[in-house]
């Protein structure tokens, strides 16, 4: 039995959600976890530009955002920037290099928990504080760590739309 | 021109996601959608919550494993530390219930309620919520075991925190470390009220007294106060002093409680159906 592609997107997400919500939820160092949510969005932008990028930063943080105490939308809207703005910087990047992809993905995960922590405090949620900076370094740390495996897991996804357009639309 | 072309329909995307996240982010901030939102939310809590259950089943061995050999150095220490604590508490513990009849007895005196006898439903800790920046855990009790928003969540050690978001299976419960977190406390020793703050996860709470004039020793215990319009009935253990501080010139004294609840360990919790007076 052949699996149907069009099945491949759903399943990347509730994989993510799971693996965010379960397994990475466990494994805190300094009582800091792996943004797995934010980490898709990453992915996305780097394997598929930065409009693919966008629309995964922008489910995914939606997704997360279901299951998370803060108003909805929050993750959302930073999720959709931080995809879109890899997307944009990656254009320009000669992907041949293993690193490029582990050094992007370290960076905008920082710039997104720093920028996540900003827009909450506008919205009057206690963020910014000395755990901030434990917060930024440990999820872009691990984030680069995960990185190999999101890209392989959103490329895979994306596996349904090779055949017609091509990744970088 | 293509080029351009393509990198204005990309802006135009971005602009419209951007916006859509912000209107929801406003819709449910301001509450101003009649609580659809929130009913979504609900659901789909509600509808991940067996498939999570199940993930969990095959993680948490796995997710155990890795904390043993994480915590394995500090193991033999708290052992010696937690056995010596017991020691204490068993003596403590006879004291405490000789005190506790004779409370019990002058409260029926004065008809008072007793917190002792509020009813509650025991539920499990599911998971700590998946984010770095709230600290709240989730529990197997919701809506359909009668948790409402507001109750006090307890374990016998004492205080944990309180619910802030329910749905039909599955409550959100706000931990006291959590810096959104206030609770208003009773000295034990001088009956003296104060606020205690969340300081954050592993942190001790700080402490702010009504008045400073207090004497504060370290170790004493610190119970919720219960005062009219207080988010938590009276009589819950909070924590204990650990230190007690005033720089020179300063109005205030520095306070710093250590919660009586393991919060990083908590497996078993009990909801106490009592809510706060509007």
């Amino acid at each position: 039995m052949r699996e149907d592609p069009r099945l491949r997107m759903p399943l990347m997400f509730i994989t993510a959600l799971l693996v965010q919500t379960t397994v990475l939820s466990r494994v805190r160092v300094f009582d800091v976890m792996p943004d797995f949510m934010l980490l898709v969005a990453v992915a996305g932008g780097i394997t598929a530009g930065p409009t693919r990028g966008a629309a995964l930063g922008f489910v995914s943080g939606m997704l997360i955002d279901l299951f998370l105490p803060t108003p909805l939308g929050l993750s959302a809207l930073v999720f959709t920037l931080v995809g879109y703005w890899v997307g944009i910087a990656n254009a320009g990047v000669l992907r041949s290099a293993w690193y490029i992809p582990v050094l992007t993905a370290g960076t905008a995960s920082v710039a997104g928990v720093v920028c996540y922590a900003l827009v909450g405090s506008v919205l009057g949620e206690r963020m910014i504080n000395g755990h901030l900076v434990t917060i930024a370094a440990v999820v872009g740390v691990s984030n680069a760590v995960l990185a190999p495996l999101a890209v392989k897991l959103v490329a895979w996804s994306f596996g349904s739309l090779k055949a017609g357009t091509p990744l970088s639309a | 021109m293509a080029v351009y072309r393509r990198s204005r329909r990309h802006r135009f995307f971005l602009v419209l996601l951007a916006l859509t996240s912000v209107t929801v982010l406003t819709l449910d901030y301001r509450g101003a959608d009649d609580g659809a939102l929130r009913a979504v939310r609900q659901t789909a809590r509600d509808a991940f919550a067996p498939i999570q259950a199940a993930a969990d089943r095959v993680v948490s061995p796995v997710a155990g494993v890795f904390s043993t050999i994480r915590d394995f150095g500090d193991l033999k220490s708290e052992n010696e530390r937690l056995r010596r604590q017991l020691d204490e508490a068993r003596a403590d513990a006879i004291r405490g219930a000789d005190a506790d009849r004779e409370r019990q007895g002058l409260l029926q005196l004065q008809g008072i309620d007793y917190t002792g006898g509020l009813d509650s439903v025991p539920a499990r800790v599911i998971s700590t919520a998946p984010t770095n920046f709230q600290l709240t855990i989730t529990i197997d009790r919701g809506s359909d075991a009668k948790v409402e928003v507001g109750m006090p969540v307890v374990t016998a050690a004492g205080l944990v925190g309180r619910v802030t978001e329910v749905s039909k299976l599955r409550s959100t419960v706000l931990l006291i470390t959590d810096p959104q977190s206030n609770v208003g406390v009773r000295l034990a020793n001088s009956g003296e009220q104060g606020v205690a703050r969340g300081g954050g996860s592993r942190n001790p709470l700080p402490l702010e007294l009504i008045t400073t004039e207090v004497p504060v020793e370290v170790g004493e215990p610190v119970v919720t106060s219960g005062l009219e319009r207080g988010l938590f009935p009276p009589q819950i253990p909070v924590g204990q002093v650990r230190s007690a501080s005033a720089a020179p010139g300063a109005l205030q004294k520095d306070i710093l409680l250590d919660p009586s609840v393991d919060l990083l360990r908590i497996e078993f919790v009990r909801v106490l159906f009592w809510k706060p007076a509007s």
